[in-house]
């Protein structure tokens, strides 16, 4: 994969992940919070923003959305759990459900 | 008293009936839906087709300090904090919204109850509401899980991080096993 390809595929998933939160966030608010993890403030941004500035916004070299697991604990229980399956994920969604938003400083 | 307004009285409805289709009982209706006995037991009727349950809710805090509805209540909770704190919902909404993701993320086997139905949810947000239970993180993966505010908690270890010898065999989980060997 060459370096363009890299920034068109990063371009993709940018214009993908906007357009799905601004979906979400228009059909039901509070429970699109929960599963983007946003605050409430940036969910009202994404809500309000028109075709063209998603666009823009997308149109960028960098990645958009981040990587939600900063904690080991989590990304563990995910990946290398020795349990039960469900219960691991279980497990995983109480951590989760505990983390912090992600919020404009 | 204030003139009925009808519009008011169609949300009403409205939330009545997907309070029901959730599986709440006709207590959790009274008291969250501002509508007659009368017209909660028609529509509970006309939607269920039977008679709503009779006799008391269940109003011990110990059911949700077991292993398995422990893990189901404690997810449930942080859900319901999560949407309170972030996401600005108030009241029965707020259980209610709470309560379907809580549905997606713990969906019931095929032809089964979920574990944690609609009522218990609603009354463990009572029972927290009045401080008989509380959140406690544990001290091994920091995850917060519902505790009795009344116990000593001083370096608890949750349900998942430290499992119960028995927590899980069940004669559901053997019969299962025994089907897939």
């Amino acid at each position: 994969m060459t370096a363009n390809d890299m920034m068109a595929e990063i371009r993709d998933a940018n214009l993908s992940y906007l357009m799905l939160a601004q979906q979400m966030i228009r059909a039901d608010k509070v429970t699109a919070i929960f599963r983007l993890g946003i605050s409430a403030d940036i969910a009202d941004l994404i809500e309000s923003m028109s075709n063209a500035q998603i666009l823009k916004l997308a149109g960028g070299n960098m990645m958009l959305a981040r990587f939600r697991f900063d904690d080991s604990a989590i990304l563990g229980m995910l990946t290398n759990y020795n349990k039960d399956r469900s219960l691991a994920q279980s497990h995983a969604a109480i951590l989760m459900a505990g983390q912090p938003v992600e919020e404009i400083a | 008293m204030s003139k009925k307004s009808v519009v008011s009285e169609a949300q009403e409805i409205q939330l009545a009936i997907e309070l029901i289709n959730l599986g709440a009982r006709l207590q959790l209706l009274e008291s969250e839906v501002s509508l007659s006995r009368e017209r909660l037991l028609k529509l509970y009727k006309e939607l269920k087709g039977v008679s709503p349950p009779k006799g008391m809710l269940p109003f011990s805090t110990d059911w949700f300090l077991t292993w398995q509805p422990n893990i189901h209540s404690s997810l449930f909770v942080n859900i319901h904090h999560f949407l309170v704190t972030h996401a600005g919902a108030t009241g029965i909404h707020a259980v209610m919204k709470a309560y379907q993701l809580y549905l997606e993320q713990m969906p019931p086997a095929p032809g089964e109850e979920p574990v944690l139905s609609l009522t218990r949810a609603w009354t463990l947000v009572r029972f927290f509401n009045s401080d008989m239970l509380k959140l406690e993180p544990c001290g091994k993966c920091q995850g917060k899980f519902v505790v009795d505010a009344m116990d000593l908690n001083g370096g608890y270890v949750c349900g998942l991080c430290h499992m119960p010898s028995r927590a899980g065999k069940t004669k559901k989980a053997r019969e299962a096993e025994s089907q897939a060997a």
